[in-house]
């Protein structure tokens, strides 16, 4: 297990800012995700550690070591990328033995490692398959298993469930996560997907125009936003005016009453979104003329549309802005 | 109900028509050479009558032409491996670092089209007196038809790599510790085997089929040795040309077949699609 640092690193692309004084270390074992709009600089961070850009200033360390000097292909990182990247060539068994090929192991281990990493990724039963025959979710397993098989020191994730339908999604990030957990392997997890962001990581850095706005663990980031961006980006968010200026309030810190007179503010229901287990209520205040939404448990509140109804803080605002 | 009678009628007719403005000369010429009938007694009525061989043997027993065959086959071998040599790394170059002058070298590599070959000769003729010591081998002709070949060659390779997720296979195969070449040799040329194989049969095509550089510097190659054979033995001549003809495509059929993906192959074997 290894930790990799950046310092200060700095990249542009021409006029374009991608990264602006970029700090972050990344304990050994760690699993940490860098979650951010589309542009913000996450993926350009990883490409940095993976050797793939160059930065134009500061340092990447892999255990104290400085990276800048050493070529992508002796880095000891391993990567799954966005799209599918199998060797369309090769069956699965040999994808997986890819890497390990031109580390100069003996016939047998590799054979050994590659079974181990298909039992890993539960794709034992599928090795003489090719990638054309295996689906979005089994490919991006057997992705795992060949960055995995040459035992790296970094995993690098370039959000690697995007492509995939939220049902795939939805287990392959629980077998990610597990399979991190038994590896140990420290982590760097690019998404733009909170929930995968939140669910997976350790620590989470959100990420603006280059810049890390803040790295906490997920309850932080959710909980206790260090700017307005990180709270509106991470979660949903109402925006309130109140005698402390703006506050920045949680949906499920919102209680709705049918009660009109209960609550601090009236309004009336615009639109109710079930989701299951919770229902969305979109309520315009009267006085204020602002759409506010509101997380209600199932069952608690329907939200009929035209509804007049009051509502109440529950719990406390995020921020004051 | 238009588009059925353009299925059903037309488009067979106008393959029929094409079918017969290709084959029709190609079989005028095989009677030329192969029926031992006079030019100007050829009839329906004859059709079957008179075929015959010796033509095509009395030229395979030519001194020259053993010679001649072996060094254009040789002009393509070499013409083929420096076309790969040198447009493989510099294609996968532009597509990955250079993305923006795509554009120019295509437009580069289509001007040996464009400018006729004579326009080339014209400049061996400048340098000639300067390089005799490399126009004097026969093999001089290998840098000047890997110039011809360009605009077919650039192009089968270039499609072939734009059919790739060429950026993301790279990355994978380098973050797994294959640097440049190794990627290169492990990774991007077994994915282009179709792309390859139609390049070097492009290459072949080129080469058997270039006459005027090679008369201009007096080299002995098939394309040569066949014009010469025309005027002595004309009937032997456009024997040796169906020949190639049916040879190259019997290449073409068979790089069709090897090029087809391994798991479509064993699909086909078993009876499956």
């Amino acid at each position: 297990m290894t930790s990799l640092e950046f310092s200060s690193v700095k990249k542009c692309f021409g006029p374009t800012v991608a990264l602006a004084d970029f700090d972050l270390t990344i304990a050994p074992g760690e699993f940490i995700s860098l979650l951010g709009p589309s542009g913000c600089g996450k993926t350009t961070a990883l490409r940095i550690a993976a050797g793939f850009e160059r930065a134009d200033a500061g340092t990447v360390s892999l255990g104290g070591h400085d990276l800048s000097p050493i070529p992508a292909h002796k880095r000891n990182m391993g990567m799954v990328f966005q799209s599918y990247s199998l060797f369309p060539n090769l069956d699965v068994r040999k994808n997986v033995a890819f890497g390990l090929k031109t580390r100069r192991l003996e016939s047998s281990v590799i054979v050994r490692r590659v079974d181990e990493m298909l039992e890993i990724v539960q794709l034992s039963g599928l090795g003489d398959r090719f990638p054309h025959q295996l689906s979005g979710g089994q490919q991006q397993r057997v992705a795992l298993a060949r960055a995995l098989a040459v035992r790296p020191e970094v995993l690098l994730l370039d959000e690697p469930m995007s492509a995939l339908d939220a049902r795939v999604r939805s287990t392959l990030r629980d077998e990610i996560k597990r399979i991190q957990r038994d590896t140990g392997v420290t982590t760097l997890f690019v998404t733009h997907d909170q929930d995968e962001a939140l669910a997976m990581s350790d620590r989470v850095g959100v990420m603006s125009e280059g810049r890390l706005e803040q790295v906490g663990s997920p309850h932080e980031v959710y909980q206790s936003p260090a700017s307005p961006f990180v709270a509106r980006f991470v979660g949903s968010i109402n925006e309130i005016p109140s005698e402390q200026g703006t506050i920045l309030v949680r949906p499920e810190a919102l209680t709705i009453h049918e009660n009109v007179h209960h609550g601090k503010w009236i309004g009336t229901v615009v639109a109710s979104t079930f989701q299951g287990p919770s229902t969305l209520v979109d309520v315009r205040l009267d006085t204020l003329d602002l759409l506010v939404r509101v997380h209600t448990p199932t069952g608690t509140y329907d939200g009929v549309a035209g509804s007049r109804v009051s509502i109440s803080m529950a719990g406390d605002h995020l921020l004051a802005v | 109900m238009r588009g059925r009678v353009f299925g059903r009628v037309v488009a067979p007719l106008i393959l029929l028509v094409a079918a017969a403005f290709f084959i029709l000369p190609l079989f005028a010429m095989m009677r030329f050479a192969l029926q031992n009938v006079q030019v100007i007694d050829l009839r329906w009525s004859n059709l079957f009558d008179k075929w015959s061989l010796a033509p095509l043997w009395s030229a395979f027993s030519d001194d020259q032409f053993g010679r001649a065959l072996t060094l254009s086959l040789k002009l393509a071998f070499g013409t083929g491996l420096i076309s790969l040599l040198l447009l493989v790394p510099t294609i996968v170059w532009v597509h990955l670092r250079l993305p923006r002058a795509r554009s120019t070298v295509e437009f580069l590599t289509i001007l040996p089209y464009v400018i006729p070959a004579i326009g080339m000769v014209a400049g061996i003729m400048v340098i000639k007196p300067h390089a005799r010591w490399f126009l004097n081998s026969d093999l001089s002709l290998i840098p000047f038809y890997v110039v011809l070949a360009l605009p077919f060659t650039f192009r089968s390779i270039d499609s072939g790599l734009k059919a790739l997720d060429l950026r993301t296979l790279v990355e994978a195969s380098r973050s797994l510790g294959y640097g440049w070449i190794r990627t290169i040799v492990h990774v991007i040329v077994p994915n282009l085997r179709t792309a390859i194989l139609s390049c070097l049969f492009l290459t072949v095509a080129v080469v058997l089929g270039e006459y005027t550089i090679a008369d201009v510097l007096l080299k002995r190659t098939f394309p040569a040795f066949m014009g010469e054979y025309r005027g002595s033995d004309p009937k032997g001549g456009y024997g040796l040309a169906i020949l190639s003809l049916v040879v190259t495509t019997l290449i073409f059929m068979i790089i069709g077949l090897v090029s087809r993906p391994k798991s479509a192959r064993r699909r086909r074997a078993r009876g499956t699609i």
